[in-house]
């Protein structure tokens, strides 16, 4: 049991509501490891969600379901809310000063929000990529990969670490690429090098839900291409949600596309349009869609 | 930002459409030619229309090389996806009918300058034509305004050269045992599958209309299972 906010006074029992429970081994006892398969994709429902930085309504009423083992794109233009609505999925949009979340988010019907639930353990659940490749630069490959578990404050040997960071790596398709210098400094690889290891990080903690923000935006067509492979392939053991502006990298990648926008600038970014990535590029239900997969926003 | 977002692309996809359309006068020009060979058994202007395909096989050459490199540079999705999809279908369709204005013109000069031609039979091809033309212009025209209605509507129209068709064969059967009439019978029965055929095409390009208003492509009617 993961989830519980850590610090509190009154004892919690197992599957009570507003715990994250989960059902990998507390890697503190076990002697398994953390792994990066052995965890079951869940389902993300928001009902309602409206979120705010300050008197600034970002987000209007968002009401939808991530489903577990698809990739599902949200797709708008800048400011209309997207990267807003997906931090919100694993309560890094409250890191914001001001920043405030209405509705609710549940991770296979348990609240995120919950006020019992720790919410650092929530994004261990629900992981995080950014846009822009974020390794630990002067740290090690090995460590980089590594780190989430170290800064779990779990108790893992170093033949389960061992473990975790060969599987992470394998599971991120870099493996391959650095399994001879895993000691080098992870700042020393090439940008999609760089953002296969993030997702390696990410992955090495055992998340069920891969929330991945632009992912590819910073990265060649050649490492796009890897990277989007790789999302297809993780995608059988996790939850993936991916903000991209890349209305190819939508269509090529994503199983399920969402289409958010804002009527006008300074007004709350909605969700407008959720459904089959194949309908949603080549039929869509609404002209808005169907003005924006097209280019003709204007 | 402009009020229309990829204006020159609009504008090139509009004008790809029309230059792919006008494929149809093209081919109705043709078929006017074919139809007046055929009514006066014309040879030169037979050869005419043989020699001119080359004119509608460059129009479908042009304008599908075209749509490919939008698909390569513009990523259309939705209904521009859908109508360059259509225009690729129709294009072919076009270029089928280019076709059997030529299988037409081929079989003249068989049946020779003064053919045993029945009259009744004659007049029967040239009904089918005329009425093969105007599926062509409904088909063009309802692609134009994307109305499914008109589209819909071709299958009645087809039906009436489809009957024309089949009395174009009973008459052929019924000819007599001239060998001569029978060899020119036979070789208007060839042309009266080619007009057969070449509605048939206006239907098809009709299914394209509805596939780019609708996005669902459907057969208006499946030869294969006519009772379905």
């Amino acid at each position: 049991m993961l989830g519980a906010a850590t610090k509190r006074s009154q004892p919690e029992t197992e599957g009570k509501k507003g715990e994250m429970t989960e059902s990998r081994p507390n890697t503190a006892t076990s002697t398994e490891p953390a792994a990066v398969s052995g965890r079951g994709a869940k389902t993300i429902e928001t009902r309602g969600v409206n979120l705010f930085y300050g008197d600034f309504h970002a987000v209007e009423e968002v009401t939808m379901t991530i489903e577990p083992n698809k990739v599902t794109a949200l797709i708008g233009s800048s400011g209309c809310g997207k990267t807003t609505f997906l931090r919100s999925l694993n309560r890094m949009h409250e890191l914001t000063p001001g920043a405030r979340v209405e509705g609710t988010v549940t991770l296979d019907g348990e609240d995120v929000y919950d006020d019992r639930v720790d919410p650092v353990a929530v994004r261990r659940l629900i992981g995080m990529v950014f846009q822009q490749p974020n390794p630990f630069p002067t740290m090690s490959i090995y460590d980089n990969v590594a780190a989430g578990l170290n800064l779990n404050s779990t108790k893992v040997s170093k033949a389960q670490k061992d473990s975790v960071v060969e599987r992470s790596l394998r599971g991120a398709h870099l493996w391959d690429e650095v399994k001879d210098r895993l000691d080098k400094p992870g700042g020393g690889l090439s940008g999609g090098q760089q953002q296969r290891l993030c997702i390696a990080r990410a992955i090495a903690v055992e998340p069920e839900v891969l929330l991945m923000d632009e992912p590819c935006s910073a990265l060649d067509p050649v490492a796009t291409l890897a990277v989007e492979d790789l999302i297809g392939e993780l995608k059988n053991r996790y939850t993936i949600a991916i903000v991209t502006h890349n209305m190819q990298q939508a269509s090529r990648a994503s199983d399920v596309t969402a289409f958010f926008n804002l009527d006008e600038t300074g007004k709350p970014g909605h969700l407008v349009e959720m459904g089959p990535t194949q309908e949603i590029f080549t039929n869509p239900k609404k002209k808005e869609t169907e003005d924006y997969v097209s280019g003709r926003f204007g | 930002m402009p009020e229309v977002a990829r204006a020159e692309y609009l504008e090139e996809l509009a004008n790809l459409e029309a230059s792919a359309l006008g494929g149809l006068d093209l081919v109705n020009a043709a078929l006017g030619r074919t139809l007046e060979a055929v009514e006066h058994q014309d040879v030169e202007l037979a050869q005419l229309v043989v020699a001119d395909d080359d004119r509608i096989d460059g129009r479908y050459l042009e304008v599908h090389q075209a749509l490919i490199t939008l698909l390569a540079t513009q990523s259309p999705v939705a209904t521009d996806l859908r109508l360059i999809s259509s225009l690729l279908h129709v294009l072919k369709n076009i270029e089928r009918m280019g076709d059997q204005c030529v299988n037409i013109c081929k079989v003249i000069p068989i049946s020779g300058n003064e053919p045993p031609a029945d009259q009744e039979m004659v007049r029967l091809i040239l009904t089918m034509g005329r009425q093969t033309k105007t599926l062509i212009t409904q088909a063009k025209r309802a692609f134009e305004e994307r109305s499914v209605e008109m589209a819909q509507d071709l299958v009645r129209q087809d039906d009436v050269v489809d009957d024309l068709n089949r009395n174009c064969f009973r008459l052929a059967l019924e000819i007599g045992d001239d060998i001569d009439k029978r060899e020119w019978a036979m070789t208007m029965l060839l042309a009266a599958r080619a007009l057969e055929r070449t509605a048939d095409n206006a239907v098809d390009i009709g299914e394209q209309v509805a596939f780019v208003v609708t996005g669902l492509f459907r057969e208006f009617e499946d030869a294969s299972h006519p009772e379905g």
